[in-house]
């Protein structure tokens, strides 16, 4: 039986605030992995695998593993770190008073992670936005048909799959929000507003603007 | 079902028995806790969290009690953690944070605190002074934090426990995803019967009383008379009453009657090897139960004890899973369960923690 067992997880609240993660660049991601499991990697966006799916992709631990544990400890030190095996992006919790909770707050701010850290190829010359990524615009956008239903914002879970798309949009524009924005039938203002509305989508974005030698946004 | 009524029983009538009778169970064991429930003068304490909230401090008395508690945290240093791998300054601040929002009727307004001179005041669970008195207790006793709030946040449950009941500990809410990962392609184990023994607070009993199917019933034993008392009104506070009998008495004893018929068998016996009682860090050896801790001379006699239970009481196909010490009692509870228990069981296997220790044993019982 697998160290990660099977988790009932049960999303408490979404983990906003992002934890650390060695490598700050972006990761790129085509779709071939030389790893045996990668038929099952390769078709979907992990963003948007269950919980079940994701946490195979891991490697959980604690931080330490000092002393016997068990009967022997009282500590309430419920640590919870997950390694992404394919991306090598590490998420981890240690505020909540249960174990499992951790787990579930680190597995969802693996989700952030993934969705900040893993870039998808976007060609510019077909783009069309995906329907997660019409949904978190605002509704003056003039692409965004009045059927996508009302804007998601960054306290919903479904915002991060959007977050990620306008992310794959951005790098594909090489940090103009300007561009990015005319394709999103926004205006640059508007765009600049939603980018900044979310403190981990406006770091990954001035990340970038300032790796290219552009302004940061305010 | 007919079920003999043995000597091997009779503990039970000295204590009292909390349960609500159920369709499952053998009538015989009806008349026992229904006989014995009469004296029943154990009532448990209701946690800080739950106590309505008739005290009230203003912001800057509750601020000066948590300057001063925090001071004392910090004090701590890594003292206790030299000393007997206690808790070091940090965890003793996160404790403290917890206690607090236990504490408070309304959490929003933690932050608030960090006003001089707040004169508005706050609603408390408990009166300003005791929350003195219990920090004190805290760091001067090291009586452990889950007794003085009176609960333990476990999976997504929160238990309540008090002196003289087992706090349970995270690395048993795995026994919770084993179980799920058996019976989530089992309709059979799911609808079965299960017992979770020596069920303290009722952590695994109330765990797995969610996931089973809707036929699915727990039984959780436990000796200690107070442990029963606590692991009933968790169950209840989680609606499971229909759904777990608790029992009190000794690991098998009041199981006569279901030979051959448990779906599966669960258990954190006691299993820490007697001369590692000493050492432990305060927290848990100089104010949890010793009953729940102390596993005999290598720390295996109750584990030993629950293997040939199993044996017997399983049936076919059913599922075991045991907490262990470590490495060296899974391994030796393996080779004992696959050459010394006459082939009863198959799939044995040990588990690791979250630590990555190998912490469980789980198998089946061979089918016949
Ligand atoms: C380590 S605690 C585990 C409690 C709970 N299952 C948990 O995991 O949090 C062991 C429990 O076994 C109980 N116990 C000890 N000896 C027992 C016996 N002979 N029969 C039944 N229960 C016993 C203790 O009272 C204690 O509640």
């Amino acid at each position: 039986m697998a160290l990660v067992a099977q988790f009932l997880l049960n999303f408490a609240k979404f983990g906003r605030s992002v934890s650390h993660h060695n490598n700050r660049s972006s990761l790129f991601f085509s779709c071939n992995y030389s790893n045996n499991n990668s038929c099952s990697w390769s078709k979907k966006n992990f963003v948007e695998l269950t919980d079940e799916e994701l946490i195979r992709q891991c490697e959980m631990g604690t931080f330490k593993a000092s002393g016997p544990g068990g009967q022997h400890r009282n500590k309430r030190e419920s640590a919870v770190r997950l390694k992404h095996i394919p991306t090598g992006i590490i998420a981890q919790a240690v505020e909540d008073r249960s174990q499992h909770k951790n787990r579930a707050s680190a597995l969802a701010r693996l989700r952030t992670l993934l969705a900040l850290k893993v870039r998808n190829n976007v060609n510019l010359d077909t783009y069309s936005p995906p329907p997660e990524l019409l949904q978190i615009l605002p509704p003056k956008s003039t692409i965004r048909s009045s059927d996508v239903g009302p804007q998601i914002g960054p306290n919903n879970p479904k915002f991060i799959l959007g977050m990620q798309a306008l992310l794959d949009l951005i790098f594909a524009v090489e940090g103009s929000v300007s561009e990015a924005a005319k394709l999103l039938g926004l205006s640059t203002g508007a765009l600049s507003r939603l980018i900044l509305s979310d403190d981990s989508l406006r770091m990954v974005v001035n990340e970038l603007r300032t790796s290219k030698g552009i302004k940061p946004l305010k | 079902m007919k079920l003999s009524l043995t000597r091997a029983c009779c503990r039970s009538y000295t204590f009292p028995i909390f349960r609500k009778p159920s369709s499952v169970l053998p009538r015989a064991i009806f008349h026992q806790s229904l006989s014995s429930s009469s004296s029943s003068s154990l009532k448990p304490k209701t946690p800080l969290f739950l106590r309505p909230p008739k005290h009230s401090a203003t912001f800057s008395d509750l601020k000066k009690w948590h300057d001063w508690a925090n001071t004392l945290a910090y004090e701590v240093g890594s003292s206790f953690a030299d000393s007997d791998n206690g808790p070091d300054s940090s965890i003793l601040c996160r404790e403290l944070k917890w206690l607090l929002e236990d504490s408070l009727e309304d959490n929003s307004l933690i932050p608030h605190l960090g006003i001089e001179n707040n004169p508005n005041s706050v609603k408390l669970r408990i009166a300003l002074d005791e929350l003195y008195g219990l920090w004190k207790e805290r760091i001067e006793k090291r009586k452990p934090f889950q007794y003085l709030v009176g609960c333990e946040h476990w999976r997504d449950l929160v238990l309540c426990v008090e002196e003289g009941v087992f706090i349970p500990r995270p690395e048993t809410e795995l026994i919770v995803d084993l179980v799920n990962e058996v019976v989530r392609d089992n309709e059979q184990l799911r609808n079965g019967i299960w017992v979770d023994l020596g069920t303290g607070s009722g952590a695994i009993a109330v765990g797995i009383g969610r996931i089973l199917g809707s036929k699915g019933k727990v039984i959780a034993v436990d000796l200690n008379p107070l442990a029963a008392t606590v692991a009933a009104f968790n169950a209840h506070r989680y609606g499971l009453q229909d759904v777990i009998e608790i029992q009190q008495g000794s690991w098998f004893e009041t199981l006569k009657g279901f030979e051959g018929k448990l779906s599966g068998v669960l258990s954190n016996p006691p299993y820490i090897p007697s001369d590692d009682i000493c050492g432990l860090q305060s927290e848990v050896g100089k104010h949890e139960p010793i009953l729940a801790l102390d596993g005999g001379l290598d720390g295996m006699d109750d584990l030993l004890h629950l293997c040939n239970g199993a044996a017997s009481m399983l049936k076919p196909g059913g599922f075991f899973t045991f907490e262990t010490n470590g490495e060296k009692q899974c391994k030796f509870l393996v080779d004992y369960l696959e050459n010394d228990c006459s082939g009863s069981f198959c799939n044995v296997s040990i588990v690791s923690d979250f630590a990555g220790i190998q912490r469980f044993v789980t198998g089946f019982r061979r089918a016949l």
